[in-house]
C-alpha cells in the first residue's frame, strides 16, 4: 500500500518532468527557428536603431550613373550628415530614400552597408576598425544613363506606365522610369498625400507593377509555335471565332484572311494565336515562359515581383486561348518585358538585369562589380533570329510602324491589353539595330485607352534614337 | 565514469577559466574607464565562486550540482550587467555576495530546523501580512505595485512570499490526512492560494500570478488524492483566464502585443521588438561582448537580460542558459525523487518547478513565444530580492538533497 502510493507519486512527478522538458525544449527549438528564418527579416525593420547607429559617424556614400553625373551625396549638416537628391522625382524610385523618420527603400536600402562601408563583422574588421576606424561610405555607380533617363521621364509625363531599356547583351538598365512617381527630397513633408495617393506614386511599376502584357505575350507564343513547328501550317482568320465555347475575336474585329507566322504578329492576329497556343498546349507555354522568367523571381539589385503565367491544372481551352494572347490570367512586370525584348535580340539568352555596375570605394578603388550574368536559355538563336526578322517587318510595315527610324532596323511587338478598368494599356517592346542590338527596351502605358502602335510605339522611337546617338 | 564518481573539479576549473576569459574581453571594452575597485570586485567574485564550490564539497554530503549551475548561471548575468552598465555590475556583485553567504546560513540553519512541515498557519498568515504590506506600501514600478521601499532600498516581497508559498503547499501535503478530517479541510489550500492569487493580480503582477498557479497546479497534481479538485481547480482557471481577457484591459493589451508586436511597435510593442532585434542581430554566436547595442532594448538589465546575452554572446549561449536551467530543474528532481520526507520532497519539487516555470515564463515572452510577463530570470536577472531569495531557495534545495535522519535527535 505504502509503496504502492510511492510509485504513483513517482510516476507523477515524472509527468511534471517530462512537461518542464518539453516547454524548455520548445524554447529552445523556436530560438534556433527565429535565427534561421525570421531574424534576417526582423534585422531590417527601419525601427532596428543598429540600423542608423553608423549613420551618426560615417559619410554616407554618393551615388552616381554610368557618366559619373551625382545622382545622390550626403553633406556635413552640424553634427550629422544630410542627404541630398540631385534630380528629385527623376530617380525616387531608384535610389529610394533613407530618413530616420520614414525608413529606408530602394538602393539606399539594398545598399545600405556598402553606402556605409559597414563589412560583416568579424573579428578582424574589428580590430581594423579599431586602428582605422572608416568615416566614408562607397560610392555606387550605376548603369543608368542620366540623360536617358531624363527622356524617359518627360515621355511619360502626365501619364501612367513605366519604360525599362537596358543592353540586350550585358543586361545593363539605362533607364527605369515610373509615373507617377514621387519627391524623395521633400518625402517628410509630404508623406501623409504620397501615402494616401490612389495613384501609389511610391509603388515602382517597372518591377512592383503586374500587367496584362496583351499582344507583346504573342512573341511568346510564337516561340512555343516555332519550337514545336506548329507554326509551319497557315491560320484562315475570320475576324471571329469561338474557342472552348468563348468568343475570340481580332482587334476592331479585322478579318486577316490565310496567313503564315509572320503575317500575324505583324497584323498582330489574335485568333492566329488563341489557335497555335491550343495546339501547342498549356505546358509548353508555361515552360517557354518559365524559361523567360515568369513565376520565377528575377535576381535583381532591387525587389521584383514574380510575373505569373497561369499554371492550374485542367485549364479549359478559352483560358489556354486567352493566356497565348496575353490575356486574361497572364500578368507580367516591365522588367520581365524587357528581359524577354533583350533575350530574343540576344539570340535567346536572358541575361540578368543589372542595375549597380560597380561600387567604388573612397580612395576611388573598384571594389565590386557586376558581370554578365546569363540566367537561361530562352530559346535557340534560330529561333531568336527568325523571331527578330518577323519583329522587324512588325515595325516596318505593322502595328509597330510608329517606332519606324529611317536608317535603323528596329525590332518590336506591340500589345493593347484589355483590363478591367476598361481602359486598354498600351504596349511597346524592342529593340535596335536588329543585326546588332544596343538597346532593347519595355513601354507599358497604363490604361490609356488607346493602342501600343499609337501610343507606346512613338515612345519607345525616341528612347531608342535617344539611346543610340549618346550610349557608348 | 570516473570509477563510479563524478569528478567535480573539471566544472568548477572550467567555469573558472570562463569567468576570467570573460573578465579580460570587459577590462579590454572598458578599458579607457576602469579603475582598480571594480578588478578588486571582479577578482573577489571570482574566488567567492571557487571557494564556496570548494568549501560546499567539503561540507555537504548532498548534490554537488545543482550549486556549480547556479554559480554558471550568476557568472553569465553579472557578465552582462557589468558590461551593460559597470555601476550595476558592481552592485550585482555585492548581491551576489550576500546570496550565496545567505545560501549558506539557509543550508546551515534549515538543516538544524525540525518540525517545520507543521507551521501550516505561520506561512499562510506571514504571506498574507507581507501582501497587505506591500499594498499598503507598495510604490509603482513598471505598473505593477509589487515592491516597497525602505529609504534607498526597494523590496519585493512577492519573492519571499513564493518560498512560503512552497511551505504552506508542502505543510498541507504533508498533513493531508489531518486536513482531510477537517470540515472544508479538502479546500484549504485551494482556497489561501486564490487569495494569493487575488492579491497578485490586485497588484497587476501577471507574471507572478502564472508562477504562483503553475507550481500550485504542479504540486497538486501529485500529491491530491481527491482528483475531482485537481480538475476543479483546472476548469477554475481557464475561466478566470478567460474572464480576465475580458474583463481587465492590461490583460487584453498583453495578448494582442504578443499577437502582433509590429502592429504595436511605437507603443506597448516597442520593447519586445527591440527585444527582437537584439536576438536577431546576434545570430548564432554573437557581436562580442561590446560590440553590440543591447542597451536599446528597455529594462535591459533586469528582465531582458537574455535578448542582451543573445546579441553579445550569440543564441548558442542562450541555448547553453535554457540548458542550464533544464539541468537545475532535472537535478531538483533527481533531488526530490531520493528523498526519504515527503515534506522535503515537497518543498525540493516545489523549488525545481519554480525555477523551470519562472525562467521558461521570461524566456518565452522576451522571444514573444508567450505573452511578455515582466519578471526576473533567477540568478542571471539584475535585482536583490530576486538574487537573495533565489539563493535562499537554493540553500533549501541542497538540505533536501541530503540524506537526512529526521528521528535522531
Amino acid at each position: 500500500m505504502k509503496n504502492n502510493s510511492i510509485n504513483k507519486e513517482i510516476r507523477r512527478v515524472i509527468v511534471v518532468l517530462v512537461m518542464i522538458c518539453v516547454l524548455f525544449v520548445s524554447l529552445m527549438v523556436y530560438l534556433t527557428y527565429f535565427q534561421v528564418f525570421r531574424a534576417e527579416s526582423v534585422k531590417m525593420n527601419s525601427y532596428n536603431k543598429r540600423l542608423w547607429i553608423n549613420e551618426e559617424k560615417i559619410l554616407r556614400g554618393s551615388i552616381i550613373d554610368r557618366n559619373g553625373k551625382i545622382l545622390a551625396y550626403s553633406e556635413k549638416d552640424g553634427e550629422t550628415y544630410k542627404r541630398v537628391y540631385n534630380y528629385g522625382n527623376l530617380y525616387g524610385h531608384i535610389i529610394g530614400y533613407s530618413y530616420r523618420e520614414l525608413g529606408k527603400a530602394g538602393l539606399e536600402l539594398r545598399y545600405n552597408n556598402e553606402l556605409l562601408n559597414i563589412s560583416k563583422s568579424s573579428a578582424l574588421n574589428e580590430l581594423k576598425n579599431i586602428v582605422a576606424p572608416n568615416t566614408e561610405g562607397n560610392t555606387l555607380k550605376l548603369t543608368i544613363d542620366h540623360h536617358l533617363q531624363e527622356l524617359s521621364r518627360s515621355l511619360l509625363q502626365g501619364k501612367k506606365g513605366a519604360i525599362v531599356a537596358m543592353n540586350p547583351t550585358t543586361g545593363e538598365i539605362y533607364s527605369m522610369v515610373s509615373m507617377p512617381d514621387f519627391n524623395p527630397s521633400a518625402l517628410r513633408e509630404s508623406w501623409s498625400d504620397i501615402v494616401e495617393d490612389e495613384n501609389s506614386p511610391l509603388l515602382n511599376r517597372a518591377i512592383s507593377g503586374l500587367y496584362q502584357p496583351g499582344s507583346t505575350f504573342k512573341v511568346i507564343t510564337a516561340i512555343a509555335a516555332i519550337e514545336t513547328g506548329t507554326a509551319e501550317k497557315g491560320y484562315t482568320c475570320k475576324g471571329s471565332t469561338t474557342i472552348g465555347g468563348a468568343p475570340f475575336s481580332c482587334y476592331n474585329k479585322t478579318v486577316h484572311g490565310n496567313l503564315q507566322l509572320t503575317e500575324a504578329l505583324v497584323k498582330s492576329c489574335n485568333l492566329y494565336f488563341a489557335e497555335k497556343g491550343v495546339e501547342v498546349g498549356i505546358e509548353k507555354l508555361e515552360e517557354v515562359s518559365e524559361r523567360f522568367y515568369m513565376n520565377k523571381t528575377i535576381p535583381f539589385d532591387l525587389p521584383v515581383v514574380k510575373s505569373s503565367f497561369p499554371n492550374r491544372m485542367n485549364m479549359d481551352k478559352a483560358s489556354v486561348a486567352a493566356a497565348s494572347m496575353g490575356q486574361g490570367e497572364v500578368l507580367i512586370s516591365p522588367l520581365n518585358m524587357a528581359m524577354i525584348a533583350s533575350a530574343i535580340a540576344n539570340n535567346g539568352e536572358v541575361v540578368k538585369p543589372i542595375l549597380v555596375k560597380e561600387i567604388i570605394s573612397p580612395e576611388g578603388s573598384i571594389v565590386d562589380f557586376a558581370e554578365r550574368e546569363v540566367l537561361s536559355n530562352g530559346t535557340d538563336g534560330f529561333t531568336a533570329s527568325e523571331l527578330t526578322n518577323m519583329m522587324v517587318e512588325v515595325v516596318q510595315r505593322g502595328t509597330g510602324k510608329n517606332a519606324r527610324i529611317s536608317g535603323v532596323k528596329v525590332a518590336g511587338k506591340t500589345g493593347t491589353a484589355e483590363n478591367h478598368t476598361g481602359k486598354d494599356h498600351a504596349w511597346f517592346i524592342g529593340f535596335a539595330p536588329a543585326d546588332n542590338p544596343k538597346v532593347a527596351l519595355a513601354v507599358v502605358l497604363e490604361e490609356e485607352g488607346s493602342s501600343g502602335g499609337t501610343a507606346a510605339a512613338p515612345i519607345a522611337k525616341k528612347i531608342i534614337l535617344e539611346a543610340l546617338n549618346t550610349i557608348e | 565514469m570516473f570509477n563510479g564518481r563524478i569528478n567535480y573539479r573539471l566544472p568548477r576549473n572550467l567555469l573558472f577559466v570562463f569567468e576570467l576569459l570573460a573578465l579580460m574581453l570587459i577590462f579590454l571594452y572598458y578599458r579607457h574607464t576602469l579603475n582598480r575597485i571594480t578588478v578588486i570586485y571582479s577578482l573577489a567574485l571570482i574566488l567567492l565562486v571557487y571557494i564556496s564550490n570548494f568549501l560546499l564539497l567539503k561540507i555537504t554530503s548532498g548534490d554537488n550540482f545543482i550549486f556549480l549551475i547556479v554559480t554558471m548561471l550568476v557568472s553569465i548575468g553579472v557578465i552582462m550587467i557589468y558590461r551593460i552598465d559597470p555601476e550595476l555590475g558592481i552592485k550585482q556583485i555585492l548581491w551576489i555576495g550576500m546570496g550565496i553567504m545567505l545560501f549558506f546560513m539557509t543550508y546551515l540553519v534549515f538543516k538544524r530546523i525540525r518540525g517545520w512541515e507543521n507551521w501550516f498557519l505561520l506561512y499562510a498568515l506571514a504571506s498574507i501580512a507581507l501582501f497587505i504590506l506591500t499594498l499598503v506600501l507598495g510604490t509603482n514600478i513598471k505598473g505593477a505595485t509589487n515592491w516597497i521601499r525602505i529609504g534607498s532600498f526597494g523590496l519585493q516581497p512577492s519573492e519571499i512570499i513564493k518560498i512560503l508559498a512552497i511551505f504552506l503547499i508542502a505543510s498541507y501535503y504533508t498533513n493531508h490526512e489531518k486536513f482531510t478530517r477537517m470540515k472544508f479541510g479538502k479546500y484549504y489550500l485551494l482556497g489561501i492560494i486564490y487569495v494569493f492569487v487575488l492579491f497578485l493580480f490586485l497588484q497587476k503582477d501577471l507574471g507572478s500570478v502564472l508562477i504562483f498557479l503553475s507550481v500550485f497546479i504542479a504540486l497538486q497534481f501529485i500529491y491530491e488524492e481527491d482528483r475531482k479538485l485537481v480538475l476543479i481547480n483546472l476548469s477554475i482557471l481557464v475561466v478566470c483566464a478567460i474572464a480576465g481577457y475580458f474583463l481587465f484591459s492590461h490583460v487584453q493589451s498583453r495578448v494582442h502585443t504578443w499577437l502582433d508586436p509590429w502592429k504595436y511597435i511605437d507603443t506597448r510593442g516597442y520593447q519586445i521588438t527591440q527585444s527582437l532585434f537584439a536576438i536577431a542581430e546576434g545570430g548564432f554566436f554573437g557581436t562580442g561582448l561590446g560590440l553590440g547595442y543591447p542597451e536599446f532594448i528597455p529594462e535591459v538589465h533586469t528582465d531582458f537580460i537574455f535578448p542582451a546575452i543573445c546579441e553579445e554572446m550569440g543564441i548558442f549561449t542562450g541555448i547553453g542558459i535554457i540548458m542550464l536551467f533544464l539541468i537545475l530543474v532535472y537535478r531538483g528532481f533527481k533531488i526530490a525523487i531520493n528523498q526519504k520526507y515527503k515534506s522535503y520532497r515537497i518543498v525540493a519539487l516545489g523549488i525545481s518547478i519554480l525555477f523551470g516555470i519562472q525562467s521558461f515564463i521570461i524566456f518565452g515572452g522576451v522571444l514573444n513565444m508567450i505573452p511578455l510577463t515582466g519578471i526576473t530570470i533567477p540568478f542571471v536577472s539584475y535585482g536583490g530580492s530576486s538574487m537573495l531569495s533565489s539563493f535562499i531557495a537554493l540553500g533549501i534545495l541542497q538540505v533536501a538533497s541530503e540524506e537526512l535522519d529526521l528521528d535522531e535527535e
